[in-house]
């Protein structure tokens, strides 16, 4: 269980120069009326194991689409290296191969094998023309085999996506955005459907990635007790707002900084999470 | 039943009644025209059989006009879809496209047959392009709708990698539509066959061309023979699509595991 020890010692929030990715003042909107994010801001320290926790329809996906260039605010900026994210901007797409980024739905082709499915996450960097040929180089197979290995899916390369179970879906869409040799790792909500057993498996998995690789990794969840247990700090996002940030050190909370919201309020609601 | 109802359903009576007398469609002429079937059936059976080989060989080469007029109108088709789906491509680009198969499919293939037999001459070969022709304009059709249905996520998510257009062509759109494909060729293929049946009523080659000649001499038995051979092919082929079908595109599409061999 983790023990909250509130260090109110505002000297202890990192302040770094080493932000890879920094929200000011973001707000989204699907229609011109109701806004998905309402001003948030947010900074991502370089090899941070980041979560971003929250209830359904509290803005959370709608934060890593943002990351990826798959939306754009509708005020308020954001910076990805120092560069806006933006599919249309040039200097973004160069640098959109960096970013991994795995959506709720997993987003694989289910009737392209194991394999196959890992390679797409090569595309970027492989010559245009021969790619359409399905012809890879042979570092880059050996590359993918690497990483299925790893993701503990060796034997399985040949398998249609579609006839994979739950997690081992999981371990692919992780081992394409690995392949990409990625700075960042975006994931929305992957562990949300899997039972315990296989949730932790999939975030060792993840974690493993992160230190070895040093990455930069941002998951969405709506289980607070598996953010907490694994990332290095925690954004609470509820009603498009980021009501709270923690900072988690082993099992221990040493920074606690809260928007909005009472601390009485927070500590309610984190109450009522812990308990389900 | 409210009267707005019966209104409406008098008004369509009415309204076959009027058209049938327009066209002549008199149903007591239909039943007075029935014992000559018996004649056609009768003349059938007093035909000799030395041309049911002659009928068979004319419907292998039926067959072969359906097959080149399928493969090569996918194999055209395929691209102008990836051209037309409007998830791939700027209106700029899918609209022109689209208008220009609009305009291949308003002419049925029997038009498209004697457009090709004046430019080529009379034979199977005028056939095989008005297939040709008509398979283009409708494969193109059904796969670009097939592609603008495909599951957004995989398109997003590998987009998101910054891969170029025709590499999520290639790793997303044409895997994840290879099975509406491959069913669409089924059918092409199946409706082809009947199609070509019918081209050489205008010279263009096929079955169709001795059934016609039979017909204009009155050999009524002869031209059944042949169209009894044209049914049991097509009946053959759609036997063989329905098991493709099951065993390649029923699976996967529903996600089931596709065996090679039953267990």
């Amino acid at each position: 269980m983790i023990q909250i020890q509130m260090t109110k010692n505002p000297s202890f929030s990192l302040i770094s120069t080493n932000k890879i990715i920094q929200m000011n003042d973001v707000w989204t909107s699907y229609d011109s009326k109701n806004f998905a994010l309402e001003g948030i801001n947010m900074s991502i320290d370089r090899g941070t194991n980041y979560a971003i926790a929250g209830q359904s329809g509290s803005g959370k996906s709608t934060l890593l689409k943002l990351m990826n260039g798959m939306m754009i605010p509708s005020k308020g900026t954001i910076k990805i290296d120092y560069v806006t994210p933006n599919m249309n901007n040039k200097k973004f797409k160069k640098m959109m191969h960096s970013i991994g980024y795995i959506p709720q739905s997993l987003g694989l082709v289910r009737n392209s094998t194991v394999l196959e499915n890992i390679l797409i996450g090569s595309l970027p960097r492989l010559n245009k023309i021969q790619s359409l040929f399905k012809k890879f180089p042979e570092p880059e197979i050996q590359e993918a085999k690497k990483i299925i290995s790893q993701v503990g899916l060796s034997g399985k390369e040949d398998r249609k996506a579609y006839m994979l179970s739950g997690g081992e879906k999981r371990r692919v869409a992780i081992a394409r955005a690995l392949m990409q040799k990625p700075t960042i790792l975006l994931a929305d909500e992957i562990v949300s459907e899997l039972d315990h057993v296989t949730a932790r498996e999939i975030m060792d998995l993840i974690a493993d990635a992160q230190k070895r690789m040093n990455l930069t990794a941002i998951m969405v969840h709506h289980d607070m007790q598996l953010a907490l247990e694994y990332a290095n700090r925690v954004a609470v996002i509820k009603e498009g707002q980021k009501i709270l940030e923690i900072g988690v050190e082993g099992e221990t909370i040493v920074d606690f900084q809260t928007g909005d919201m009472s601390t009485e309020e927070i500590m309610e609601m984190y109450a009522d999470d812990t308990q389900k | 039943m409210t009267p707005k109802n019966n209104i409406i359903i008098g008004i369509i009576i009415a309204l076959l009644v009027v058209a049938s007398y327009n066209v002549d469609a008199n149903p007591v002429d239909f039943v007075e025209g029935l014992p000559n079937l018996g004649v056609v059936l009768e003349e059938m059976v007093s035909v000799e059989p030395k041309y049911i080989p002659t009928a068979l060989w004319a419907m292998f080469e039926t067959i072969q006009m359906a097959f080149i007029g399928t493969t090569v109108g996918v194999a055209i088709a395929l691209p102008l879809s990836m051209f037309a789906a409007r998830n791939l491509n700027s209106k700029y680009v899918y609209a022109p496209i689209r208008a220009l198969l609009a305009a291949i499919r308003t002419f049925p293939s029997i038009l498209w047959a004697i457009l090709f037999v004046i430019m080529v001459g009379l034979g199977p070969f005028a056939g095989v392009l008005a297939i040709i022709m008509y398979t283009i304009g409708f494969v193109a059709k059904l796969q670009y709708e097939a592609i603008e249905t495909i599951d957004s996520d995989p398109m997003d998510a590998v987009s998101s990698i910054g891969v170029s257009k025709w590499q999520l062509i290639r790793y997303v759109v044409i895997p994840e539509s290879a099975s509406h494909l491959l069913s669409q060729m089924l059918y092409m293929f199946d409706y082809n066959v009947r199609q070509t049946s019918i081209l050489g009523l205008v010279g263009a080659g096929g079955i169709g061309f001795y059934i016609i000649n039979y017909i204009k001499f009155f050999e009524y038995g002869k031209a059944a023979i042949f169209m009894v051979v044209v049914l049991v092919a097509v009946l053959v082929i759609d036997w063989v699509s329905v098991k493709i079908r099951d065993k390649y595109i029923i699976k996967s599409q529903h996600g089931m595991e596709v065996t090679a061999k039953s267990k």
